[in-house]
């Protein structure tokens, strides 16, 4: 019987559509994220996208969603027979508890493990699909992908079956069990945040139970190879892990025995609620009316026009609020959305967080929240248009004299005010958000424009078209269908490059043109290009309005041919009117955007521009080694328009040539978009132009001999005029204009800035897959430095006007500043040599100055930005004092931080000048002292680099960033430790540890050791801070800034020749004795991890009260190649060994709690130390504050055992 | 007046379910006899604009129904066949829904016209319930109410009595019983004694064709003298299917008890009976039967 029971029931859910609509949408997803490489689960670019781990993440993340699609198969099993009335005949027959309820419950459950089989068959399907790229595919293994179905998804499959399948048996409601569905998944993912802390990793993975944590720390640290190679073996934490889940599984099944009642349904929550409405509905009935005095005849005018629209609309409405699917997807868009403004205040990763300005959270509600109502209007729109079928209500609505209109106009309007009402909830949401966050300024305007009415009709266009598809479809399966096909193309349609707003619905997107905001500058002028858009494709909804309800079925005919045929004179009248309307205004918004996108701005696709970075590549790259003059001196007059936005610029250059060669032509390259406007240089004349490369070869008519110099000038015009299909300027803007001089004025020669970088696409257009940096050593090489080829040191003397109400800055002294009528000009000139590399900012600031030992310090801010000025300033002032004490004076007489409008996330280090993006820590809320102090750390490093880079710069070849970007880390820690000491900046280097080892697994290139990095962020910063702060640690504050001291010495403001990583190395190599030059091999020459260890920790009291503490130590080393193989390297270091009363990094450790400390000699292996102390240590071990790269950090310090 | 001409009407899968119908539909009650499938609903369904038909003509006073549905919709009550409701809304919410589609905008005129008519229609005590819990007899009486809304000239009723219990059916056939004299009003059915006890016209429709047109009483009288019937047992039944032309057949106390059509007395021990209304449309079906 029970076998029976279950093939009856996997046969009934197979042939249910939801089955197939389910099947369908996730092999859709699961083929997506193998074969177009935009979509993601979080995969490395170089992670195969069949490979074992991409198998498992794609498992994780499915069988999470699936959670909702679990649940329908289950609880439809014991919802159903209710719902269809069939229980009681069932009830009837001898079917026992068992095998009825275990029976469906096992065909469910098979049918919900049989359709997730589409997720590992699309993955498998899609990895032979000839379009995608061949180094993103490894062979198809089937350990891997058993893995991944069997150990990784079935067992979370069966927990979210059993535990709702237990759910609906005690609740016998679909909508109650999804409410559980949204509760459990509230519960998961506020227990993941809060336990997101190293310390619970292993007890989380052991315990979470959809398993992803277990995977989650076992992958950890993987590198690209193991990603694409190992399966794990089911042992440890993820056996565990998934033993528990399955155990799990059997109490909830076991539960809904208990749940279950078989034969007294009636007393279910629906019935009760039944019978106590009907009760209430009797005790109203009043007194029989009185019959009419005389007919009621109806009046067929206006107002009965506008009642009937109301009285429609109302219905349907009321058809949408009341269903739970509403309540059901309304409620998962907010749990979505939740979690997205939770994580909005978080800041870029160090524990932090920022203020919750509206800006901050919008971006966050679009992504995560305007799903919902796009699914929304897609299933309500089948539900609408159908439903007088669907309830068989067509017969006697349709033959009531309602105008066809009156059908098509209040669905649509239903679903609007549906749509727009789940936006207004998500509204509410982002301001309780605020509220709990103790921020109250909320911006209800911002709220309204940038979100609310945007998006508004935007949903309202999306449901338009579904309702319109729904009137053409015979089903509305068809209608459902056409709309995901309709999304499906959408995506497809931009990776084809085919993205004009002109042709894509909705002007492209799934929520139309998205907009960029600031608080500094508003929207700007973004708007208008968007909304532009939006009323075109308005008319052309209000077009399939009208088609919709010309071709409205009504009555019992339901063909599409018959309701075409009287199409025609069906628009006639005020239908043709309103038509013919939403045509012209559709052809005319059109025309004008038209004009905009193609003819005052050029349309370039996505592919377009790749294909023109390719061909450039193909073009120009040949002269990347032809010898050019340098610039020694800049002179630019710059005239900002914000509002247009245009910018006219006329320069002069001062040339020298310090090639040693005698040069006969000058290669001269602008800006893409640059319109030049003039362009003359002394003693020569132009011999060829690259017109689509904006690239100039001018042939001296004397050649230019070495050391003789010449002068050029040129005008250039960057300007917009109207607005682009995507990508408007975001530089020069209304309010927050912030350009650099390389987008503004040409540069000599042939560089490797802008070429195409993904190695697919390289590969695609026929390039080599990379481009390598010279070799460390090189000698050609260091003749440049890693900013510009064409110039070294130079002098500069910058003239900006603006508009009268801007502050103008650039880098300099000003030393005019002048009003003429609504424009002001302002000069700067230098004084000491500057890098080539300027900045040029223009905006309404407000400005806070302080004065510091001979420097004018400057913030200028915008005035909604306020809390973090004074502790810029404080670090200002710190930073100034570290870096002269320790390095050399500060070159400047004045340093300047300027804030720019969010349209980058960055902060960069111009000379004197310090642009900082709006988004990086001016919003940052520092409640907390125990919280890293980004603001300083990022100011810190941004002033490290009037050293690192204004001072000392390295040759163009591996390694340069290193004498940049890693001495600014270091510079930034140093200030850091004076201001907060040690244990702040173990919190940093924890993070930074974190990320350095998640993101060696990514590294498309392969992963170089810290002296020859190449222009890795995650090396030469986060690899950076690490090495830079334990040599400190190992060899001596001092005796490392004696070494960057004499690289100061050596190179400062010297121009070419360079200095390399080398050239620091052996200034550090002079300084440490002979027992740390193999910690500077490790450190800088070598990838270098180690494993450290203490197994065991026990204590016993001595005889004389003091306690001896022995700890058993296992310690390893280990040396990585660039692709994550790594051998075995004898270890014999000094490391730090501690005992503590306290576990070092939790909330309140203190120096107090340090009982010993002490430098020990450690070895590959184990081995055994002992230590003596007054009081009873609780927690000991090896290097516990973590300054060696070891990617299980937690395991280095023990808990001590008495003994 | 409702006329109807050549009405022909072929769904797409070929089937013809009406073919050349003419009728003329005075005022009054008038009904519609027939199988199950002989193309009633097809019919009413189209005079009621749910659906065009293939060819032909239907006019109901001046206007011409299938050039302006619209006209005709304003003063159309229309109770169909099989009709479902929306979920968890109640009769009066309901009727009052009807009731601004049907032109009676002005909310105080609509409260007392749905008050009225459920009262009329006897649901005044249940109006607060959802209409999805009414049982079948409720939810026809409900349907009247919907189609009486804003005093309709012509009511099409589409087997309005099937499914109903006997008290149920009085109940039902008294309201439209009240209806006026001056509204057409077609009963279509294919249970005989809906039309006997109310119309004073009606038409036998088979196979998509009007085969009988009269008034009832003119219709039995025609009959007068050419009906006999026997009691005979069942093992006898075939015999005199091939013998005779047997129009019905019924049981009475474990035995058969057949009508048969004949111009003479059939002898045999055949007895003659008073034809009624059942008569004349058994024997209607059973000659177009033979004739197909």
């Amino acid at each position: 019987m029970f076998g029976k029971i279950a093939g009856f029931e996997l046969r009934y859910q197979l042939k249910s559509p939801v089955f197939w609509v389910v099947a369908v949408i996730f092999f859709l997803l699961a083929f997506a994220i193998t074969t177009v490489s935009n979509f993601s689960i979080g995969l490395g670019p170089s992670d195969h996208r069949n490979g074992p781990y991409a198998l498992a993440r794609a498992c994780i993340v499915f069988s999470l969603f699936y959670m909702f699609v679990t649940t329908a198969f289950v609880s439809n099993v014991v919802v159903r027979d209710d719902e269809t009335g069939f229980g009681p005949i069932l009830r009837a027959t001898r079917l026992t508890k068992f095998d009825y309820l275990y029976g469906r419950f096992t065909g469910a459950l098979l049918a919900a493990a049989i359709s997730f089989l589409v997720v590992p068959a699309a993955i498998w399907l899609g990895s032979h699909m000839p379009w995608v790229d061949s180094e993103l595919l490894g062979p198809n293994r089937w350990d891997a992908y058993l893995f991944a179905y069997g150990v990784v998804a079935l067992p979370t499959l069966l927990l979210t079956s059993t535990m709702f399948f237990a759910l609906a048996t005690v609740t016998r409601s679909m909508m109650w069990t999804y409410v559980g569905v949204i509760a459990f998944l509230v519960v998961w993912v506020v227990a993941n945040i809060a336990l997101n802390k190293p310390e619970f990793e292993h007890a989380v993975a052991l315990w979470e139970p959809l398993g992803g944590s277990a995977y989650g720390l076992i992958s950890k640290y993987w590198t690209v190879s193991e990603r694409n190679t190992v399966v794990p073996p089911l042992d440890g934490v993820l056996l565990f892990n998934r033993v528990f889940v399955l155990a799990l599984s059997a109490v909830f099944l076991v539960a809904a025995h208990f749940g279950f009642r078989l034969q007294s349904p009636e007393l279910s929550g629906k019935a009760r609620k039944a019978r106590r409405r009907q009760k209430r509905a009797e005790a109203a009935a009043e007194t029989a009316p009185a019959t009419l005095a005389g007919p009621v005849l109806p009046r067929f005018d206006g107002r009965w026009a506008w009642a009937q629209l109301v009285a429609r609309t109302r219905l349907d409405m009321g058809q949408v609020f009341k269903s739970p699917a509403y309540f059901v997807l309304l409620a998962l868009g907010l749990f979505n959305a939740a979690g997205s403004l939770w994580f909005a205040t978080d800041d870029t990763g160090y524990g932090g967080s920022i203020y919750p300005l509206t800006r901050m959270l919008l971006n966050p509600l679009i992504g995560s929240f305007t799903l919902i109502p796009v699914i929304i209007s897609i299933y309500y729109a089948g539900e609408l248009v159908w439903r007088e079928r669907d309830r068989k209500t067509h017969e006697i609505i349709d033959s009531t004299p309602v105008a066809d209109w009156a059908f098509v106009a209040p669905k649509v309007a239903a679903i609007s005010l549906v749509l727009i009402s789940t936006l207004l909830v998500s509204v509410l949401a982002a301001v309780i958000s605020q509220a709990a966050h103790g921020y109250f300024g909320f911006e209800f305007d911002k709220y309204l424009l940038w979100y609310v009415a945007p998006m508004s009709v935007s949903l309202v266009l999306t449901a338009v078209l579904a309702v319109f598809l729904q009137v053409l479809s015979p089903h509305k399966f068809v209608g459902w269908g056409l709309m995901v096909l309709y999304i499906v193309a959408g995506m497809t349609f931009s990776n084809l490059g085919w993205e004009h707003r002109l042709y894509n619905y909705g002007g492209g997107g799934l929520v139309g043109p998205m907009v960029p905001t600031s608080d500094i500058n508003r929207l700007g002028k973004f708007w208008i290009g968007a909304w532009w858009v939006r009323v075109y494709w308005s008319a052309f909804a209000a077009g399939l309005v009208v088609l919709a309800y010309a071709l409205w079925r009504r009555g019992t005919e339901t063909r599409l041919w018959p309701r075409l045929r009287r199409l025609p004179q069906r628009l006639t009248g005020k239908a043709g009117l309103t038509f013919s309307a939403a045509i012209v205004v559709f052809v005319a918004c059109g025309a004008f955007i038209y004009v905009n996108t193609n003819v005052w701005n050029p349309y370039r696709t996505r592919i377009d521009n790749e294909k023109w970075q390719a061909d450039y590549e193909k073009t120009l790259l040949r002269f990347e080694n032809t010898p050019q003059p340098k610039i020694v001196a800049m002179k630019l007059d710059v005239d900002l328009y914000p509002h247009d936005p245009r910018i006219d610029t006329k320069g002069v250059y001062t040339l020298e040539n310090r090639s040693g060669q005698t040069l006969k032509e000058i290669h001269v390259r602008f800006d893409r978009d640059l319109k030049v406007k003039g362009l003359s240089i002394e003693g020569a004349r132009s011999k060829q132009t690259f017109d689509r490369f904006n690239y100039r070869i001018f042939a001296f008519d004397t050649p230019m001999k070495p050391g003789e110099r010449r002068m050029m000038s040129f005008i250039t015009e960057r300007a917009q005029k109207g607005f682009r299909n995507r990508g408007d300027d975001t530089r020069v803007v209304d309010n927050g204009t912030f350009i650099d001089n390389t987008e503004i004025a040409p540069m000599l020669g042939m560089s490797r800035d802008g070429l195409l970088q993904d190695r697919a696409k390289r590969r695609k257009y026929g390039l080599p897959p990379e481009r390598r940096m010279p070799k460390l050593g090189d000698i050609a090489s260091r003749q440049f430095n890693g900013l510009r080829h064409d110039a070294d040191f130079v002098s500069s003397d910058i003239t900006v006007t603006t508009d009268a109400d801007q502050t103008p800055i650039a880098p300099g002294y000003e030393v005019s500043n002048q009003v003429q009528g609504d424009r002001r000009t302002a000069r700067f000139v230098t004084e000491a040599p500057i890098l080539p590399y300027l900045s040029i900012q223009s905006a309404r600031y407000a400005v806070a100055r302080d004065r510091y030992k001979g420097v004018d310090l400057a913030i200028y801010y915008d005035p909604h930005h306020p809390w973090n000025i004074e502790r810029m300033k404080t670090g200002m002032k710190a930073s100034l004092d570290y870096y002269q004490a320790n390095f050399s004076p500060y070159q400047f007489r004045q340093l300047r931080f300027q804030e720019f409008p969010g349209y980058a996330d960055f902060a960069q280090s111009f000379a004197n000048t310090i642009p900082w993006s709006e988004n990086l820590f001016f919003i940052a809320k520092y409640d907390d002292p125990e919280k890293i102090d980004m603001v300083t750390y990022v100011g810190a490093h941004e002033i490290g680099h009037q050293w690192w880079a204004h001072q000392v710069i390295g040759a163009d070849q591996q390694g340069g960033t290193m004498l940049s970007e890693t001495f600014s880390q270091y510079s930034a820690l140093m200030v850091m430790k004076r201001m907060y000491g040690e244990a702040q900046i173990r919190k940093f280097l924890k993070f930074e540890l974190n990320s350095y080892l998640r993101a060696r697994g990514g590294d498309p290139l392969e992963e170089q050791p810290l002296a020859r990095v190449e222009n890795q962020p995650y090396i030469h910063y986060r690899k950076g801070s690490l090495v830079m702060y334990r040599l400190q640690h190992e060899v001596g504050e001092d005796t490392v800034n004696r070494a960057l001291r004499k690289l100061i010495a050596d190179h400062a403001f010297k121009g070419a020749p360079y200095p390399t990583t080398l050239d620091f190395l052996a200034a550090l190599r002079a300084e440490v004795p002979a027992d740390k030059q193999g910690l500077i091999t490790d450190l800088f020459e070598k990838i270098t991890l180690y494993d450290l260890k203490t197994k065991t920790a026990t204590t016993r009291k001595l005889a004389d009260g003091r306690f001896e503490t022995t700890l058993t130590i296992e310690a390893k080393k280990l040396y990585a190649q660039g692709r994550g193989q790594e051998s075995a390297a004898p270890l014999d270091e000094v490391m730090d060994v501690g005992l503590f009363s306290m576990e070092p990094g939790k909330k309140g450790f203190a120096p107090d709690k340090v009982l010993a400390f002490e430098r020990r000699r450690i070895k590959s292996g184990t081995q055994t130390l002992t230590f003596v102390t007054k009081a009873a240590p609780r927690n000991a071990g090896v290097d516990p504050y973590n300054f060696v790269i070891d990617r299980n950090g937690d395991d280095n310090v023990a808990k001590v055992q008495m003994r | 007046m409702l006329i109807i001409e050549n009405l022909t009407h072929v769904y797409a899968n070929g089937v013809k379910a009406l073919d050349e119908v003419n009728l003329t539909i005075p005022g009054g009650m008038y009904g519609l006899l027939g199988p199950n499938g002989a193309g009633k609903s097809t019919l009413m369904r189209t005079v009621a604009t749910l659906q065009a038909p293939t060819s032909g003509h239907i006019r109901f006073g001046d206007i011409d129904v299938l050039k302006s549905p619209d006209q005709l919709r304003r003063t159309l009550g229309y109770l169909p066949q099989d009709f479902g409701v929306y979920p968890r809304v109640s009769a009066y919410d309901m009727l009052d829904h009807m009731a601004v589609l049907k032109g009676i905008a002005d909310g105080k005129d609509r409260k007392a016209v749905v008050e009225s008519l459920l009262n009329q229609v006897n649901l005044w005590d249940v109006r607060k319930k959802a209409i999805a819990g009414f049982s079948g007899g409720m939810r026809q009486r409900f349907g009247i109410a919907q189609a009486l809304i804003g005093d309709p000239r012509l009511i099409i009723v589409d087997e309005p009595t099937a499914g109903l219990d006997p008290e149920e059916r009085n109940r039902f056939l008294n309201l439209l019983a009240e209806i006026g004299e001056n509204v057409v009003v077609i009963l279509s059915t294919h249970i005989v004694e809906d039309v006997s006890d109310l119309c004073q016209a009606m038409a036998i429709i088979c196979n998509g064709r009007i085969v009988k047109e009269g008034a009832p009483a003119d219709l039995v009288r025609q009959l007068d003298g050419r009906i006999w019937k026997k009691v005979i047992d069942k093992t006898e039944l075939e015999a005199a299917k091939d013998r005779y032309q047997v129009i019905s057949t019924r049981l009475l106390g474990g035995r058969t008890v057949i009508h048969v059509l004949a111009d003479q007395d059939p002898g045999a021990g055949f007895t003659p009976v008073e034809g009624g209304l059942e008569d004349v449309y058994f024997s209607t079906l059973s000659n177009t039967r033979r004739a197909a």
